[in-house]
């Protein structure tokens, strides 16, 4: 059993990522100890946090996500002094996750696109960014294994599938369209797009994993008040079951190296300040691709200059996420979103091409969210009331509609993630991210993704369209801890395990080389079981 | 834990010699093989007799009991392990009589004095398809390991003396031959009168009571007597029938906990025909009432849409489940996002009213309180009911509080339901640990039926002799 000063193996985070590792290791008859930095609050609570939450701050996910003082987390309405993240660069790299026990999954809308074999290719077959070190069909079962896992609802339709090269079926059939994604759906086929399914970790009209089947709230952002979608919080009284220790509102600032350089300990301060070490055989970090990087650089020492895991210098660089512009449409025939999930299908073959030599491939997403509370301001604004009022809210729900054109970015060592002079209610550095979206991305937008966009805006029959002037984040944090074959120009090796201590394992979007245009998260919790496997072998000592 | 169903059934007994001339195993017919399948799901027989992710038939589930956990067996044709030596006499004996080849009694866990009721070409069926129909599984569910005397199985030679009934069912020619087909279906192998007839102080069958409501563990089986207030005579025959095949009459009742069980493996899969005949003979039931009633509602038209938004909304969550309106913050934490912000549920029905359902009315709390602790699972053909459970499982969407569940519960009695029904944090720790104490209750509900007594006396005599072995050994 784990106790709370030690494990066989001791996790750091308890989102995705540390959940299903642990639960293997579990299942394996390990000792597993997590530690998270934030607090265990219940469904129920986050749910009346969001109803709670004014119209206008709904947008924010983190409004129903209020951080405690020693588990900062950035917050849409902080001011700049209060900053959690200190941006800099010419593109704000400004995120939304959550230091709470289930992680970000708690707010994710569930979307699981897998890369495809040529995401994976980048440097081989169009000279830009980095090859995996290992192909698709090495990941591939692992993506199986996730979708199993967290319960994943896909088309049963090759045509419909992405990609199409799988060995095995959808645990669950995809979800049905919304009347407005039907309609969009019909509109860029005359453009000769097809806009299909996405995948997404939702149970689509069965229970699954002992969790019930979608009911439509289209409230999966910033929560799911169900736990129809899968989120780490869901497993973590399961993980229990099975003799976890779960540590909660304990933040861990160092990674104790010993003279062989192997990982002794891990120090964390409790909510009191009051500072504890925990010792294993193992250490898995699993705080995503900011709070990782940040915590390998505070962990500096004697025999790691640079930080933890940080011989290459690669620990913090190559920050990527997938750079969004969102252009809004108004329409005069009504399209209706907001039935089902709120991301639910996309155009993702637009995300590959020999055009990837000179700018990146793009993903358009019609987003599902019901558009009431977009709208509502800007019909008050018109200084409407009573029934007019209603009707302009209908109308303006019904006729508008959110198009997002997500695109890859390469990995580009100057977007760094470093420690600010700043420091947080504990006396820790606050991280600071110096992000650039780069002419690749820029050049998309230029000549690809926009236009693209506007053609389908045409078609949809738009009077009006706004773009948004900036690239935005799509929240999916990955390459602070890159994955390659030399530990030169690498962080992690193929399985996620530093290239500097054999007992460390950083598994998560961080390790990823490439980001391609899909949501980050099935992609990292491939790697997770991939690690999982590998930290079993290394347990047995094979 | 199937605990509810699995009591023994006192009813008529129709076993005598079986049919002389007993087929060659070989010899069953497709057809044989294909009634016997049908006739294992009438009776249920998987529901016990597979373990959690298990084998069908292959037995393992641990039936919790409060003399111990009797373990299901392997009923799969595997030689070593299962019934697969079984002659058809030695079947018909342990289904019929509770007695196993080796001449060693079965426990009453298995309904046998219910299936004794069963015609020798049924058992012959029954035979035909556990020999052919059921894929053998060549593993063994541990052992039934119950403490003294309650291990001793030649016990139970006594209780079949003293309890086994050996009436058989006479066909009644004053009535329909679907009415009768009803009553050989619900008194034997659908066996509704083990939960819904309530029981005397030696655990039988109240026979003037027969199918007026019982408690039965955590829940409620209620009246299905043809009563117009307390019972199910406000029902058609269609409502009936829908009811049994889908758990679900819009509006009125929802089947969950043994009853869910009940409809998901057996009665879901019967034939329109059963189900009619089944429906025939419940809705012909008489009322058990001696004494007239005063009017009064039914359980199944009460309450109505109402919510309490404005009194909490902005407080916080923290807050607003502190006040007189912590019962609908609860609600609307908790329920709201599937039954509706009013309770009104989903049109398909799929997410039920809350108002409107027998759950919440009636004279009885035990099923809203736990609907919320257990949830619901209710699988037939075109439809999986889940509703996640509230209590500590490690699915629980929510791990509510006694406290908590009173609160919800009192508030939807209130708004939704029968507002004189109110229930302690007490009264939900009670039903969190399987329903009202009794042990002579208890363990008749696991199966030992009218043995209850017996047993209790031999237990109280146990306990002396190993307490006076228990200060010997101190001395």
């Amino acid at each position: 059993m784990a106790s709370e000063t030690g494990a066989e193996v001791v996790i750091v985070g308890t989102g995705v990522i540390g959940a299903v590792i642990a639960e293997q290791l579990l299942d394996e008859g390990h000792s597993v100890l997590m530690i998270e930095a934030g607090p265990r609050v219940s469904r129920a609570e986050i749910v009346e946090n969001f109803r709670n939450v004014p119209l206008g701050a709904k947008g924010d996910t983190s409004a129903s996500y209020p951080p405690r003082p020693w588990a900062p987390h950035p917050v849409a309405d902080d001011k700049p002094e209060d900053q959690y993240l200190q941006l800099t660069g010419p593109d704000s790299y400004a995120q939304t996750f959550v230091r709470y026990a289930g992680g970000s999954t708690w707010h994710w809308a569930g979307t699981c696109w897998r890369l495809t074999p040529d995401d994976m290719r980048l440097r081989s077959l169009y000279g830009v960014g980095r090859d995996w070190p290992f192909d698709y069909d090495t990941l591939e079962p692992f993506y199986v294994r996730t979708e199993h896992k967290l319960g994943i609802c896909g088309p049963s339709d090759p045509a419909m599938q992405w990609p199409a090269r799988r060995s095995a079926p959808y645990p669950m059939e995809a979800l049905p369209f919304s009347p407005g994604e039907q309609r969009f759906t019909e509109v860029v086929k005359t453009l000769g797009y097809n806009n299909i399914p996405v995948a997404q970790a939702r149970n689509s009209g069965i229970p699954y994993d002992g969790r019930p089947s979608c009911c439509a709230n289209n409230n999966c952002v910033p929560v799911c008040p169900i736990g129809a979608k899968y989120d780490a919080a869901t497993s973590l009284a399961r993980l229990e079951r099975k003799g976890a220790n779960i540590l909660v509102d304990s933040v861990v600032y160092k990674v104790e190296t010993n003279a062989r350089n192997k990982i002794e300990a891990i120090h964390y301060y409790d909510q009191h300040k009051q500072a504890h070490r925990v010792t294993g055989k193992l250490f898995v970090l699993a705080c995503n691709g900011l709070e990782n990087p940040k915590l390998l650089l505070m962990s500096a020492d004697d025999r790691n200059p640079n930080g933890v895991a940080n011989s290459s210098d690669q620990v913090g660089r190559n920050m990527m996420d997938h750079p969004q512009l969102t252009l809004t449409v108004t329409t005069r025939e009504p399209f209706w979103s907001g039935v089902g999930p709120v991301v639910n299908s996309g155009i993702i073959e637009t995300s590959q091409g020999a055009f990837r030599s000179e700018y990146a491939g793009a993903y358009f997403r019609y987003n599902n969210f019901g558009r009431s509370r977009f709208v509502t301001f800007a019909a008050l604004k018109k200084g409407l009331i009573g029934k007019a009022l209603d009707e302009e809210i209908r109308r303006m729900t019904a006729c508008t509609a959110d198009i997002v054109a997500a695109h890859e970015i390469l990995p580009d060592p100057n977007n760094r993630l470093t420690l600010s002079d700043k420091k947080d209610w504990l006396g820790l550095p606050k991280p600071a991210i110096h992000y650039d979206v780069g002419d690749y991305v820029r050049k998309s937008s230029e000549v690809y993704s926009l236009p693209i966009g506007k053609r389908i805006a045409e078609a949809m029959g738009a009077i009006d369209l706004k773009i948004s002037p900036k690239f935005s984040q799509s929240k999916h944090i990955m390459g602070g801890t890159i994955m390659g074959e030399d530990p030169g120009s690498s962080v992690v090796d193929v399985d996620c395990r530093a290239h500097d201590h054999e007992n460390l394992f950083i598994p998560g979007g961080g390790a990823m080389p490439s980001t391609a245009c899909g949501n980050s998260t099935i992609t990292m919790t491939a790697l997770a079981i991939k690690a999982a496997d590998a930290i079993a072998r290394q347990m047995r000592g094979v | 834990m199937k605990i509810a169903r699995r009591i023994a059934l006192t009813a008529s007994l129709t076993f005598g010699a079986l049919a002389s001339s007993m087929a060659n195993a070989d010899d069953f017919s497709p057809e044989l093989i294909e009634r016997g399948s049908y006739l294992a799901t009438a009776s249920d027989c998987i529901a016990c007799h597979t373990g959690p992710g298990g084998k069908p038939m292959a037995g393992g589930l641990p039936i919790v009991s409060p003399v111990g956990t009797i373990v299901s067996t392997n009923i799969t044709p595997s030689k070593p392990f299962g019934i697969g030596s079984y002659t058809e006499t030695q079947f018909a004996n342990a289904v019929r009589k509770g007695v196993r080849a080796d001449g060693t009694n079965l426990y009453p866990a298995m309904p046998y004095t219910s299936y004794s009721v069963m015609r020798d070409e049924d058992i012959q069926a029954l035979y035909a398809y556990f020999m052919k129909g059921v894929k053998p599984v060549e593993e063994s569910p541990s052992e039934t390991r119950l403490p003294f005397p309650m291990n001793i199985r030649a016990l139970m030679m006594g209780w079949n003396l003293v309890f086994r009934n050996d009436k058989r069912l006479a066909e009644d020619r004053r009535k329909s031959v679907e009415w009768n087909r009803g009553r050989y279906l619900v008194e034997g192998a659908a066996h509704c009168g083990v939960c819904h007839t309530p029981r005397g102080f030696f655990m039988q069958e109240k026979t003037d009571r027969y199918l007026s409501g019982s408690q039965v563990g955590s829940w409620y089986a209620p009246d299905i007597t043809s009563d117009k207030m307390t019972g199910i005579g406000t029902w058609t025959q269609e409502d009936l029938v829908t009811y049994l095949r889908t758990g679900r009459i819009l509006s009125k009742a929802l089947a969950a906990g043994s009853m869910a069980e009940a409809i998901s493996h057996s009665l879901s899969h019967l034939a329109d025909a059963d189900l009619n005949a089944i429906a025939t003979y419940i809705r012909g039931v008489p009322s058990t009432k001696t004494a007239p009633q005063a009017s009064a509602p039914t359980r199944f038209g009460q309450g109505k849409t109402a919510n309490e938004l404005s009194g909490f909304r902005g407080q916080g969550f923290a807050n607003g489940t502190k006040g007189d309106q912590a019962g609908a913050h609860l609600y609307s934490a908790n329920c709201a996002s599937c039954h509706g912000y009013n309770a009104q549920g989903t049109k398909d029905g799929y997410y039920p009213s809350l108002f409107h359902n027998s759950a919440n009315a009636g004279d009885n709390p035990s099923n809203l309180i736990a609907v919320i602790l257990f949830g619901v699972d209710r699988e037939t053909i075109d439809d999986h009911v889940f509703m996640p459970p509230f209590g500590d499982q490690p699915n629980a969407i929510n791990v509510l509080g006694n406290a908590e569940v009173a609160l919800l519960a009192n508030y939807i009695f209130k708004n939704h339901g029968n507002p004189n029904l109110k229930v302690t944090p007490e009264d939900v720790q009670v039903i969190r640990e399987g329903g009202p104490r009794s042990n002579l209750l208890a363990v008749a509900r696991i199966g030992m039926g009218t043995g209850a007594v017996l047993i209790l006396l031999l237990t109280t005599f146990a306990w002396f002799v190993s307490r006076s072995i228990f200060k010997r050994r101190l001395l």
